[in-house]
């Protein structure tokens, strides 16, 4: 262990037990997560820049394990383990250790092993006060560790889903979108592509199987398909069916027949994502972008809106915080608000704390329907090296 | 560190007898030293060469660290495995055999996905549908990440295969494979169908240089002469890396 680490652990403790207790005054549960974790949850859940940094390994029964990547998904595998229904109320807080390879080598903020002190609330039905609660009491732990200064980045992806729905466009293409929203390059290739009828149409699938294909009449579809896989000698195996290469035909089909993306909606989205100016602001200005299209996402700016008054009201200064539209990028799970935490000493490359809301997690990883959740964690080692020299 | 160029080659195999003929004709045959069962060898004229025999990967950690000077291996096994190759080898010249192409190829029944931005399409509907990724089984595993990022393709995993790569969609381990190809032969002998634009990289074997490894003078100079000697044999055949050039003619 480096010598610096080594010196640092008493920190860490003293600091650990202080964010432990903040959290359980207000009535979050403490619990402990194995650090040894399926590698499938996590390899099939997050994004790809903290997939290809966790440490998978095979174990001497041949199954794919790792080391937690972070402690959200161990926490939502103990809820589930806990209620299999998931849809009790519960409000968890740990801390503990995660791994992530550091690609260029480990630094004092970006080790490869380090401390995360979290806190996840499930099935709290009033998303915007639970939002609100769970960025207010991160800031608090914050504080009672020491760090009274943080700069403020917050996000909501339910806004980008409410622009989406607003505009007249088949399901198909606002799942691409949303699908490719975390990729900023591919997101405005997709963008583009939908825009032009020719781009619609220059699929490579062999034109006397798209041709064929009627949208309206997905039941002959599977038969055109099958009859030219026989023709060309070609055997469906493996564990993709037919079926669902026929559907994808038919989306083929249907992109060739359908009007083009209107260009005044994609400049639309487009701008949306470039949307960063304070929070405040961040209402108004959207407002601004969507007046002229006559759009109205009016639940969820309201949503946003109420979000913000609701910090206020937990005493959160929103005025100084920065809105980026996009921000969120990082880990795919998320749904709807985010946030980071930032300390001017380490900048916004290194976060003290991040968080947000992942409506979709519990489901994913085995919940029997849909389970509304929002987290937050602290960074241990980033929090003792922004107060080192001005800590309690 | 003693004073000699460490040479490092295949222990075995066709690339190792492809070696061997290769230095063979460029007057720097090898003679097993006789020591350690054949894991040393020597070159006749050259008594500060010394040559180990090492297997195909362990060739590029060897370079990687600076333990061996110069090496011959494939272009796709050191840029598996050195993922900063650029700053710690050079690759000196292409040895005009052990051609390989490494490659993303799909069941050949998949008559929806033509191009790398078809996978990515797929990847989301296989998601929704079978709550998990689409599986790649590779041993490229680097390689893989690399070139499906610069694709935008990221809705996949990765599953290690360390052999047979090519059987892994049938035996429904895998959806698609990243796999080394010749003729290609293999691939189709197993319903498989290389992408439109699924090459990641067309390899062969080069002499290699480690840019990390102890280079005094006297190693420089062993260098000049072995990599002279394979100059001349090849006469022209094969480009020479330009800024090398400068350093080995007079």
């Amino acid at each position: 262990m480096p010598k610096a680490a080594a010196r640092k652990q008493p920190a860490l403790a003293a600091q650990a037990d202080r964010l432990m207790s903040t959290f359980m005054r207000r009535g979050y549960e403490q619990i402990a997560t194995p650090v040894i974790q399926p590698a499938g949850p996590f390899l099939d859940s997050v994004g790809e820049g903290l997939r290809v940094r966790t440490y998978v390994f095979v174990d001497r029964d041949g199954q794919e394990l790792c080391l937690r990547p972070d402690l959200t998904i161990p926490t939502c595998r103990l809820h589930l383990a806990r209620h299999a229904d998931a849809s009790a109320l519960a409000r968890y807080c740990y801390d503990g250790l995660a791994f992530r390879f550091q690609p260029g080598g480990a630094t004092p903020t970006h080790p490869s092993e380090f401390r995360q002190a979290g806190i996840e609330s499930f099935a709290a039905s009033d998303r915007e006060q639970e939002d609100a609660t769970i960025l207010a009491l991160t800031l608090e732990a914050l504080r009672e560790a020491g760090l009274a200064q943080v700069q403020l980045c917050i996000g909501d992806l339910g806004l980008f889903a409410a622009l989406l729905d607003a505009i007249a466009m088949p399901t198909r293409w606002r799942r691409r979108l949303w699908h490719h929203f975390w990729r900023r390059d591919s997101f405005r290739r997709v963008l583009m592509r939908l825009t032009s009828s020719e781009a619609l149409k220059a699929h490579e699938i062999p034109r006397d199987v798209v041709g064929r294909l009627d949208p309206a009449n997905p039941e002959a579809a599977e038969a055109i398909a099958t009859e030219y896989l026989e023709r060309c000698g070609l055997n469906v195996y493996g564990t993709r069916t037919l079926r669902e290469m026929t559907e994808r035909l038919l989306a083929a089909a249907a992109d060739a027949r359908e009007a083009p993306l209107d260009l005044t909606a994609a400049a639309l989205i487009d701008s949306f994502t470039l949307v960063r100016t304070s929070a405040p602001e961040a209402v108004r200005r959207v407002c601004d972008l969507l007046r002229p299209q006559k759009i109205d996402i009016g639940p969820a700016l309201v949503a946003f809106k109420r979000r913000l008054d609701l910090l206020q009201s937990h005493g959160v200064d929103t005025r100084q915080a920065q809105f980026s539209a996009v921000f969120g990028r990082s880990l795919e799970y998320y749904t709807g608000f985010v946030f980071q935490a930032i300390s001017p000493k380490l900048g916004a490359t290194s976060p003290i704390a991040s968080g947000g809301r992942y409506d979709g997690l519990l489901a994913d990883l085995g919940a029997p329907h849909p389970v509304v959740a929002v987290g937050a964690c602290i960074h241990a080692e980033r929090l003792v090296a922004a107060l080192d020299g001005e800590g309690p | 560190m003693s004073s000699k160029l460490v040479l490092a080659l295949p222990s075995k195999g066709r690339l190792m007898e492809n070696c061997a003929s290769m230095l063979t004709e460029a007057g720097l045959a090898i003679a097993n030293s006789g020591s350690a069962r054949g894991y040393k060898g020597a070159i006749a004229n050259f008594p500060d060469v010394e040559i180990n025999f090492v297997s195909s990967s362990e060739i590029a950690q060897l370079l990687k660290n600076g333990t061996a000077h110069l090496g011959i291996t494939g272009e796709d096994l050191l840029r598996e495995a050195i993922p900063d190759w650029e700053e710690r080898v050079t690759l000196l010249r292409p040895c005009g055999f052990g051609y390989a192409d490494v490659v993303v190829a799909v069941p050949a029944w998949w008559i929806d996905v033509r191009r790398m931005a078809d996978l990515e399409e797929l990847a989301m509907s296989f998601q929704r549908r079978h709550g998990r990724r689409i599986r790649v089984a590779t041993k490229y595993m680097n390689l893989t990440q690399r070139f499906f990022a610069r694709h935008g393709v990221s809705s996949y995993r990765t599953v290690e295969s360390l052999g047979a790569t090519e059987g892994a969609p049938a035996a429904q381990l895998a959806e698609l494979v990243v796999d080394i190809t010749t003729t290609g032969a293999t691939l189709r002998a197993n319903d498989l169908r290389v992408l439109n634009d699924g090459v990641i990289l067309r390899s062969q074997a080069h002499v290699v240089a480690s840019n990390v490894a102890r280079w005094s003078e006297h190693i420089r100079a062993i260098e000049r002469e072995v990599l002279g000697a394979l100059a001349r044999a090849q006469r022209c055949t094969h480009a020479l890396a330009p800024d090398r050039l400068a350093k080995i003619l007079p």
